[in-house]
């Protein structure tokens, strides 16, 4: 480095121009407090420093996201570069950036770090220039550069870089400020998104219905979205058709597959009344679709309220428990895997199925939300939780029997780190 | 998470440490998707394992998916007993193919 640059002091300066600064600085200050445009409250601010340090031309250079490269977003008096783009380490505005420190460049010529590019661009002579970082703490923004002074002798000195530091460093928290409210909005907006798509996976959820009807369900998300799901419905000949699904994963991709996979069950599944067979249509429209390894565990089945026979299918579910009328708990183990994987992975793509009597018994399928929920003292919930939380809830109705589990579940801020869902299948004969 | 990918004779061996669970899973996939890249026989380290979620799962099933459509060997060795567990209820022993040590598992790519 060749030029003449000069780190700014405590230049003494008549109280006339202070006067005017401060006057500047507060003005500035108030059309950025009022402006909903921060473009052209930039563009208005550059034209008034420009005149106020009496320069012939300014510009003022934004970092963009990358922090690599500086984009020109307003220019004053005979600089019109508006739109330009400099790689962030060129010129002596590149400089000033890097270093976050305020350059006083009296003779150009002399500068081995000054681009002649844009002159030649522009057909202006830049003989001296006055740069100063837009930057708040270490958050680099970008700076604002004024070329050529007009009077005097033409040469930019201290005071002139104290001044312009100073509105610099408004500026730059304008620009700051009108990010962060920029990102708010945006925030706000997705988070209406996620709550409508919430509610249009609660409305995916089947509806309670009164006692004595044999099934319960009961989901609480972790986030605003659940990548879990259960479904029940009444075929024409009295059985009940019903699921609980988990999807890997969370948040608006495991919330989306939910969806997919919970409409297939539902429109399926009222025309084919095998689960096995049913699991096994569903893992090949899924397997069609699916990316990133997502899959879906699922329990399936058809409950006969007429005569307490359950038929059962598991895919690569958390085991379900059949409680017993006399108190012992039974757990199904999957016997085949989760769907959304591959087709071929058992016979004739026909998951196997589990028959028995519910026989005065009841039937519990949950999410591993449930077993691996945190309680109050910090332990986790684990199926033996479940079992004795179930087991010394047994007078109650299905309905308070599940709420007590769930209950027993801590869902604090963040003490819930997965999707808490739960159904239960009651024989009531 | 901690990873190690070592090249073998006959495969490549990617190790994993540590809780494999929703704030790793997306480097885990990263890792296991480049070493499929490889075109060789990717064996997946899985004895340092003390956690696996399901996001973990998916970044294994997706790996595995990958592999298979190249037509390369893609194998979990070692498994620990907390993820054994955890692919064995869910019956994704059935999927993968487990070998129940690294050089049961070389021996085999080889």
């Amino acid at each position: 480095m060749t030029g003449e640059t000069t780190t700014p002091s405590l230049a003494a300066d008549g109280g006339e121009s202070i006067a005017a600064h401060l006057e500047l600085l507060a003005d500035m200050g108030r059309d950025f407090a009022a402006s909903l445009d921060i473009d052209a409250t930039l563009a208005r601010a550059l034209e008034r420093i420009t005149a106020h340090l009496d320069g012939e031309g300014g510009a003022l250079f934004l970092l963009d996201e990358t922090g690599e490269t500086l984009r020109c977003e307003a220019s004053s008096g005979i600089s019109e570069i508006t739109g330009l783009t400099l790689n962030s380490g060129t010129g002596i505005v590149g400089r000033c950036v890097q270093g976050n420190v305020g350059e006083m460049v009296r003779d150009v010529a002399k500068d081995s770090d000054f681009f002649s590019g844009v002159d030649a661009e522009t057909g202006v002579t830049t003989r001296s220039i006055l740069c100063a970082p837009m930057s708040v703490k270490d958050e680099r923004i970008g700076a604002i550069e004024i070329i050529n002074k007009r009077g005097g002798d033409g040469l930019f000195d201290a005071a002139d870089l104290n001044v312009l530091q100073s509105l610099s460093t408004s500026a730059a928290l304008a620009v700051l400020n009108a990010r962060m409210a920029a990102a708010l909005v945006e925030q706000e907006r997705i988070k209406r998104e996620l709550e409508l798509a919430a509610e249009i996976q609660r409305s995916l959820l089947p509806p309670a219905q009164p006692a004595p009807f044999p099934i319960q369900g009961i989901n609480h998300p972790a986030r605003t979205v659940s990548g879990d799901f259960y479904d029940f419905f009444t075929l024409a000949d009295g059985r009940v058709c019903f699921n609980l699904g988990d999807v890997s994963g969370k948040g608006m991709n495991a919330a989306l597959l939910m969806a997919k996979t919970a409409s297939l069950f539902r429109c399926l599944g009222k025309t084919l009344h095998d689960p096995g067979r049913l699991l096994g249509l569903i893992n090949a429209e899924i397997c069609e679709t699916v990316t990133r390894g997502m899959f879906v565990t699922m329990a399936a089945g058809i409950f006969d309220p007429a005569t307490g026979r359950m038929r059962l299918a598991n895919a690569g579910h958390e085991p379900p428990l059949h409680h017993t009328r006399d108190g012992a708990f039974k757990a199904l183990e999957a016997e085949a895997p989760p769907l959304g994987i591959s087709t071929g992975l058992v016979a004739d793509d026909v998951y196997p199925e589990t028959e028995f009597d519910l026989d005065g018994g009841t039937l519990y399928i949950f999410t591993d939300g449930v077993t691996e929920g945190y309680l109050e003292d910090g332990s986790t919930f684990e199926v033996e939780g479940l079992k004795a939380t179930l087991a010394q809830n047994g007078a109650l109705t299905l309905s308070d029997r599940l709420e007590a589990v769930v209950g027993r579940v801590k869902r604090g801020e963040d003490a819930l780190r997965d999707d808490l869902t739960i159904l239960g299948v009651e024989d009531v004969r | 998470m901690e990873h190690n990918i070592r090249e073998e004779a006959s495969a490549v061996v990617v190790a994993f440490e540590g809780d494999v669970d929703l704030e790793s899973s997306r480097r885990a996939r990263e890792v296991l998707l480049e070493c499929v890249g490889r075109k060789r026989a990717v064996l997946v380290d899985l004895s340092q394992v003390t956690y696996i979620d399901s996001s973990g799962v998916a970044a294994l099933v997706e790996s595995f998916q990958s592999a298979r459509k190249g037509g390369t060997t893609f194998a979990l060795v070692a498994v620990s007993d907390a993820t054994l567990k955890v692919l064995q209820l869910a019956r994704l022993d059935k999927v993968f193919t487990i070998f129940a040590s690294v050089d049961d598992g070389l021996a085999e790519a080889g």
